[in-house]
């Protein structure tokens, strides 16, 4: 081998181990890009699950707080002689109607204390979707040979195109399809 | 005597309002956070209805359901899925595997109550 050969043989090899270095780098870069949304998904859902663990600690004391207070006023009621002073009475009256729509209100924030997981469930679909893509979209980079400039760029539309139809198809079906916090359908078989 | 109801989702806000509603009309509720658990629970207690999510990790609702007809004592104990799918495909195979009813999220409590007073009297 002469020198000028070997000069350009190490020349060619120093290029190749650039573009594959370039190539590895722009691999890590859509990793890193799709890590960096599927950590952020999940500091979502830690948030969203934190807001929901709080608010079921609130709403089982504030659910215990109403037991207390109805029975209060049932005692004091049946305390309160036959001939109390009008007001009293009334007073009492008002507040079992307080009492009572505190615990419809209850009710109500148990249908509605569900949305946490909605959420879950939807974020871990939408996790899944970009792992899917990133993998689609990685397979594509290491089949393609745009690189080297063979390929005319609608090949390379096609080619993201496929990947992310492929990773349409791999993806689960849609968990949650609920838009609101509406009860859901009933059907007994 | 109070009739014993397992309610099973892997998500632990759902099933502290699964059980706070039960258990305000006046059921024993066991509580699992998933199939395998389910299945465990359901081996050891005496169960007067199952209800249970289906997107679980370890096992899913289905095939909880699958695996608790095969058991005898579970032929015929009403078992409801709670589940926010709502496809008629997976309706199809809920009915299949010998499913009682379905329950949409997010559930309403008079309405989960009327459901089970239905299903167990």
């Amino acid at each position: 081998m002469t020198e000028m050969q070997s000069n350009i043989d190490n020349q060619f090899t120093d290029e190749m181990n650039s573009e594959n270095s370039d190539h590895a780098l722009c691999n890590a870069e859509v990793d890193e890009y799709f890590m960096n949304i599927k950590s952020e998904l999940g500091q979502v859902d830690r948030l969203i699950s934190d807001a929901v663990n709080n608010l079921v600690i609130n709403f089982h004391y504030i659910s215990k707080l109403t037991k207390t207070h109805h029975e209060m006023v049932l005692v004091i009621e049946k305390m309160a002689s036959p001939e109390a002073s009008k007001p009293i009475l009334e007073l009492l009256d008002k507040q079992m109607n307080i009492a009572d729509k505190i615990e419809q209100e209850l009710e109500m924030a148990i249908t509605s204390l569900q949305f946490g997981d909605l959420v879950t469930q939807l974020l871990a679909h939408t996790t899944h979707q970009v792992e899917m893509l990133n993998m689609e979209l990685q397979r594509v980079d290491r089949e393609d040979n745009w690189r080297n400039g063979k390929t005319a760029l609608h090949t390379i539309h096609e080619g993201i195109t496929k990947a992310v139809n492929i990773a349409k198809t791999k993806n689960n079906r849609k968990p949650v399809v609920q838009q609101g916090m509406q009860m859901g359908d009933v059907e007994l078989f | 005597m109070a009739k014993t109801i397992l309610a099973v989702d892997d998500s632990a806000s759902i099933r502290q309002m699964v059980a706070f509603t039960l258990k305000g009309a006046g059921y024993e509720v066991i509580q699992a956070v998933d199939g395998e658990d389910a299945l465990e629970k359901a081996n050891q207690h005496t169960v007067n209805l199952v209800l249970t999510d289906i997107n679980m990790p370890r096992m899913d609702g289905l095939k909880l359901l699958a695996l608790l007809r095969k058991l005898s004592n579970y032929k015929t104990v009403p078992i409801l899925m709670l589940t926010t799918e709502s496809s008629d495909d997976i309706k199809a195979k809920g009915r299949a595997a010998g499913a009682t009813g379905w329950l949409v999220k997010p559930f309403d409590p008079k309405r989960l109550l009327e459901v089970i007073a239905k299903v167990i009297g």
